[in-house]
């Protein structure tokens, strides 16, 4: 027999429900509501004794938490970074360039599980459907605690960024603009740091230009026209996760009333935009590919990725319904191709280390 | 009740097939939503006539849907006669269900209460979107029921909130609480009503005689099929989708027939526990409504009565025990 219970937003106690500090024993598993005026109101718990809810391992949760499947966002630009600059032999201060990664690495852990936590005392985590499991709304650890770890694993990410603004000054401004950046996009907006128009463009910023150029920056090379370049890139493919992200919730966020690029496009101009926004990443590839790689990787990298493309744009096209299990299948389209994208891309700077350790063939 | 006539505009009689269109479809119909709205209306005490136009509203939007929706499906029968698009022509059908919600809203409006002339039309328009989107998932078989949920609270629960929010706001009680537990109560309601009419097309507590899988049949993948198929394999999808009847379907489960419906009636169980929980929210939304109730100062007895159904109306949708 399950026991439920439902408190206003005004209520003293929700807080304490919302966040799993109402008890020691116990857990309150917020429960969706298809009525978009509801979570505004009111939530309804279901209350779980511990014993009832059947837990991962500690090491799972903390996986599923901290999303590494999403660390090659960091790693790829890492690699590239490093592999630009071990063959320009440009790498001044390694010992910075390795204290920015690890650091990178805590903050954003960090900052995937503070994004949980936002996400679920918004009520957000209700609507966005995720491929990932959701240790907040399955009960298998509490907003409070995941808050907690959150802020050690950023105060440990601060704690590595420190020596590296002592060594490379450089590094302070490019730390100062991401910071202004991740503040702007995240008190500007009500509703979710990755679901709000202007948050997306922050998020191309931050992921995009400002994390390529801050490793760079990190290591005393200096920024450049190529890192610019080649983040800005970087950061349109990752808007393009993004998208598909939220063209596979278009529905639940259009009813929820949450306003970002695809909900104000609606289904049919989304299909359109996607497609577009992927052309455009190939053109933007091209012209970085041209300007500073190889003829082969510019033609033999291209080909592969314009013709890996092809099933996504069938894919988009052939979508006939918001809600359906098409949706499902654009999402492991769009992420096939950028997988692809980044198999090219590993193979390629791979290919330049071997030409710089063997010379030339 | 007959709520064929409200305003002396309804129905004129000049009007070639209407009056028999209407009395056809009407004639078999059970009138639950009305009924509904009686149950709620009584302890609210609501005038006779208030009254007699909620349920004409109501009656009216649900038989405007089935009419457009048996042209939709291409259903041949509707309450075991000729669907009325067969019988009277598509075009006759489309145009008798347009002046169903037409005469809605040329009565309610006379009402004027402005918010509630709002809320049905939301409820309308929601209906239409529900029937839209169910319309673009026709012949998609890995839908999920989480998916098919959002369909159906908007093409199927938006008629049950109706019944349960539309009394309290001829009142002009707009009670921003009370409408929130309503809706809540509405959705699972609606919800429960579908899943158990879901499960007829698979002939579990099939006593109305609907035919069997003619959903999946007809391309559509209901919730009890996407409960059931959730875990298959793309080859056991198809095996599924090609079911010609029953027998087919459990040799889906085991090839040896018996063994195939034992496992099947495991999955049915399965799916039973699975709205036994919304049950119980359902349960518990009426302990909420039965508190702001209380708080009302209605009479006690037609409140207690009142709560009383409510907590039983989910043995009558879901389990369809008759004797509720």
């Amino acid at each position: 027999m399950s026991r439920y219970v439902t408190l206003k937003k005004s209520d003293a106690d929700f807080l304490k429900y919302m966040w799993g500090t109402f008890s020691g024993t116990e857990r309150a598993l917020p429960i969706e509501s298809l009525n978009p005026g509801t979570a505004q109101e009111s939530i309804t718990f279901e209350i779980k004794n511990l014993k009832e809810i059947k837990r991962p391992s500690d090491l799972f949760i903390f996986s599923c938490l901290i999303k590494w499947n999403y660390f090659f966002l960091l790693f790829i630009p890492l690699f590239y970074v490093g592999v630009k600059n071990y063959v320009f032999q440009r790498i001044f201060d390694p010992t910075s360039f390795g204290l920015a990664a690890a650091a990178s690495l805590f903050l954003f852990a960090g900052l995937n599980i503070r994004n949980d936590v936002i996400d679920h005392v918004s009520g957000f985590d209700r609507i966005i459907k995720t491929a990932g499991k959701k240790p907040l709304l399955l009960g298998w650890t509490t907003a409070d605690s995941a808050n907690h770890i959150s802020w050690i694993l950023c105060v440990i990410a601060i704690a590595l960024a420190v020596p590296v603004c002592i060594r490379q000054h450089e590094a302070v401004r490019v730390v100062g603009i991401t910071l202004g950046l991740f503040l702007a996009g995240n008190f500007l907006n009500k509703n979710n740091y990755k679901f709000n128009h202007f948050s997306e463009f922050v998020l191309f910023l931050i992921l995009g230009p400002a994390l390529c150029s801050g490793y760079q920056v990190a290591m005393g090379s200096g920024v450049d026209t190529e890192i610019l370049i080649f983040g800005t890139v970087w950061g349109v493919a990752v808007l393009f996760l993004l998208y598909i992200v939220q063209f596979s919730n278009l529905f639940e966020t259009s009813q929820a009333g949450i306003k970002n690029t695809l909900t104000q496009m609606g289904f049919d101009r989304s299909k359109i935009f996607l497609m577009s926004w992927w052309s455009f990443f190939i053109l933007l590839w091209t012209v970085y590919h041209f300007l500073y790689a190889s003829q082969f990787w510019l033609w033999f990298g291209t080909a592969i990725l314009i013709f890996w493309s092809l099933p996504t744009f069938i894919q988009i096209t052939s979508t006939h319904s918001p809600i359906g299990s098409d949706l499902i299948q654009v999402r492991k389209a769009g992420n096939r191709a950028f997988a692809l994208m980044n198999g090219i891309l590993v193979f390629e700077l791979i290919w330049y280390i071997y030409t710089q350790i063997q010379g030339p063939l | 009740m007959s709520v064929k006539i409200f305003s002396p505009q309804d129905f004129p009689a000049y009007l070639p097939k209407l009056n028999s269109l209407y009395d056809d479809l009407f004639a078999g119909g059970k009138g639950f939503r009305s009924k509904l709205v009686q149950i709620v209306s009584k302890p609210l005490k609501l005038s006779a006539e208030t009254e007699t136009l909620l349920c004409q509203t109501i009656e009216f939007i649900h038989n405007a849907s089935l009419l457009h929706d048996d042209l939709i499906d291409r259903s041949q029968l509707r309450r075991g006669k000729p669907a009325a698009w067969t019988k009277y022509t598509p075009e006759y059908a489309v145009l008798a269900g347009d002046y169903l919600l037409a005469r809605v809203m040329v009565n309610l409006s006379g009402h004027g209460n402005i918010k509630l002339v709002q809320y049905t039309s939301g409820i309308i328009s929601d209906l239409l979107e529900g029937e839209w989107l169910q319309d673009s998932v026709v012949g998609d078989f890995f839908i999920t029921v989480a998916q098919l949920d959002r369909i159906h609270n908007l093409k199927t629960a938006s008629l049950f909130k109706w019944c349960l929010k539309a009394p309290f706001i001829a009142l002009e009680n707009y009670d921003k609480e009370l409408h929130v537990i309503l809706d809540e109560m509405g959705t699972l309601l609606g919800q429960l009503f579908q899943r158990s009419d879901d499960l007829l097309d698979y002939d579990i507590r099939n006593d109305e005689g609907k035919v069997i899988l003619g959903d999946l049949k007809s391309g559509y993948l209901n919730s009890f099929g996407a409960f059931v198929s959730a875990k298959m394999s793309r080859s056991e999808i198809d095996q599924m989708v090609k079911s010609k009847d029953l027998s087919d379907f459990y040799i889906i489960f085991d090839p040896d027939q018996a063994a195939g419906k034992e496992k099947f009636l495991s999955k049915v169980n399965q799916f039973d526990a699975v709205n036994l929980q919304k049950i119980e929210l359902y349960h518990h939304y009426v302990q909420q409504l039965s508190g702001k109730l209380m708080l009302m100062k209605l009479d006690k007895t037609s409140t207690e009565q009142l709560v009383q159904i409510l907590n039983s109306l989910t043995d009558l949708l879901y389990f369809r025990k008759k004797s509720v």
